[in-house]
């Protein structure tokens, strides 16, 4: 169940920056918990997000089993034309998500 | 007059009636949501920053998708949630005569499906489930819980609130025992809320997932080291309808974001 | 049941209620004169006397274990509920007194009683009874017919809260 959530401001000034936030349905499995009869449950976190805003990449993130499970990030990115962002991300087990947003640049 | 006294004096009484037909007086009704910390309050409100909205959204997805041997959706029938679940999750557990059970939202959810989509019924617990309780009780976010304690629901009540009232497990605590006597004290760290379940399914940060009500009462039947009811267990349905009277009038916060 | 301090019905709990009112008075045992009763527990059998147990569980307590044990979040666990004025405890909880100078208001004996089974001095005491097997109902399936702590345990916690003047 791939899935994310990605909110950016229903319209950006060219030339200025504006908030990305993005928030990824993700276990984040440490790696260091038991269950319930004593074995070690396998450590499955996304290991990478990465963001591209009309295909250039703006954003990449290599994250670890010390983020929390379904990880909320945010960052800032220059509006220079309307298009898309597009969030690609992986984990320990390959599992790949991707999902997007549109961007519509004024000005 | 004498009529309007009269009137007046019966609506007072009935007013009375009420009051003392609570256990928590209204001045004192406390959410779980003011005993936690602003920045997790500030989570709950914000609804992009709020974990389970990822849950609600897969809700509404689950809402238009056709399903069953019907291959109808949710919408097909009930069109848009905001407008035709708006105050269902507030009413419930609620006692279905046809049926003649009592059904929390769960239960109504799978009711539907079973009986109106021809679809099998989805697991307690399952994220489909949680997923699409979530998103209707979404719809009564703001709004008073508001559950019927008549007929067939009666039974269901009273022994949920001898569930409430009675001790169990080896720590030999009731629910009372804790979130009524000890309300706004400390278990270690932690404050003790008056445990209504106007938030849930919410997303508890120790599961770090969202999670029904039942798994909520199940976390302290394990605390007090008794056997635990499975989730839609009937001990589990009519303690929810318990609490629902129990916390009548407070507003649903679903979904909402707890320690 | 309407709050703590509801007045229960029965005989026993009645008559443990005007020990506890003779407590207040300081009146304390010299002029209590219950007759010691036993009561079976599946590990052991435990004898009251007045408000105490005076007979040890097991052998002679050893403090540093029973501070440990004090400390700790499983089994004993009682900072979950009491404070105690010690570098060690950074958080605990506010359900129960403190546990600063338990040594100095209760003698071992008392101090043994409240650790195995408080019940018996408050029916509506909400501290479990760590050494009580009887009367439970539902208990999860891997602790029943277990108490809560070892006698030896019990033994352990009681000289350690003796220390504590």
């Amino acid at each position: 169940m791939a899935d994310a959530r990605i909110q950016v401001p229903a319209q950006v000034r060219r030339g200025e920056a504006f908030e990305v936030k993005v928030i990824i349905r993700h276990a984040m499995e440490t790696g260091y918990r038991l269950t319930d009869d004593g074995k070690p449950i396998p450590r499955n976190v996304i290991r990478e997000v990465t963001c591209r805003y009309n295909k250039v990449e703006v954003f990449r993130a290599e994250t670890s089993s010390g983020i929390s499970a379904n990880p909320l990030i945010t960052f800032y990115v220059m509006a220079r034309d309307s298009g898309e962002l597009v969030f690609d991300w992986i984990d320990d087990t390959g599992v790949r998500g991707t999902e997007r947003a549109p961007v519509s640049v004024a000005g | 007059m004498m009529l309007m006294a009269a009137a007046f004096l019966l609506g007072a009484a009935a007013c009375l009636a009420q009051a003392q037909q609570r256990n928590i007086a209204l001045p004192e009704l406390r959410s779980g949501s003011t005993y936690m910390s602003p920045d997790i309050k500030a989570m709950q409100d914000d609804t992009f920053a709020n974990p389970a909205m990822l849950w609600v959204e897969k809700g509404a997805k689950l809402w238009n998708a056709a399903t069953g041997a019907s291959a109808q959706a949710c919408a097909s029938c009930h069109k848009d949630a905001a407008a035709s679940m708006k105050g269902v999750a507030a009413r419930h557990p609620a006692f279905d005569n046809k049926a003649g059970k009592l059904l929390n939202l769960e239960g109504r959810i799978n009711q539907c499906r079973t009986a109106r989509q021809g679809a099998p019924a989805l697991a307690y617990e399952s994220e489909e489930l949680l997923a699409l309780t979530a998103y209707v009780a979404h719809q009564s976010r703001g709004l008073p819980l508001n559950v019927a304690i008549h007929d067939g629901a009666r039974p269901h009540f009273e022994r949920g609130q001898v569930l409430y009232q009675r001790r169990m497990g080896q720590m030999n605590l009731a629910c009372m025992h804790c979130h009524e006597w000890n309300a706004g004290k400390r278990l270690l760290a932690e404050p003790i809320s008056q445990g209504h379940g106007n938030a849930y399914p919410a997303y508890r940060l120790e599961w770090q997932a969202a999670g029904s009500l039942h798994r909520r009462l199940r976390a302290c039947y394990f605390g007090v080291r008794a056997e635990m009811p499975l989730p839609g267990a009937q001990d589990l349905l009519d303690l929810e309808l318990y609490l629902g009277w129990r916390g009548q009038a407070l507003l649903v916060e679903t979904p909402g974001v707890r320690r | 049941m309407s709050g703590p301090n509801a007045p229960t019905g029965n005989r026993f709990s009645l008559h443990k209620r005007v020990l506890q009112r003779l407590l207040q008075r300081q009146l304390l045992a010299a002029i209590w004169c219950a007759m010691p009763y036993t009561v079976a527990a599946q590990a052991a059998e435990i004898a009251v006397l007045g408000d105490g147990i005076a007979q040890p569980l097991a052998e002679p307590g050893d403090a540093r274990r029973g501070r440990a044990l004090l400390l700790s979040r499983d089994p004993a666990n009682c900072v979950l509920c009491h404070g105690l004025n010690d570098p060690a405890v950074r958080f605990s909880g506010n359900l129960a007194p403190p546990l600063d100078g338990a040594g100095s208001r209760l003698t071992a004996a008392q101090l043994r009683l409240r650790v195995a089974d408080s019940s018996r001095l408050n029916p509506d005491t909400i501290m479990p009874a760590y050494f009580k097997t009887e009367g439970l109902r539902e208990v999860a399936s891997s602790y029943r017919g277990k108490p809560v702590l070892t006698p030896q345990q019990v033994e352990d916690l009681v000289v350690y809260l003796s220390t504590l003047r």
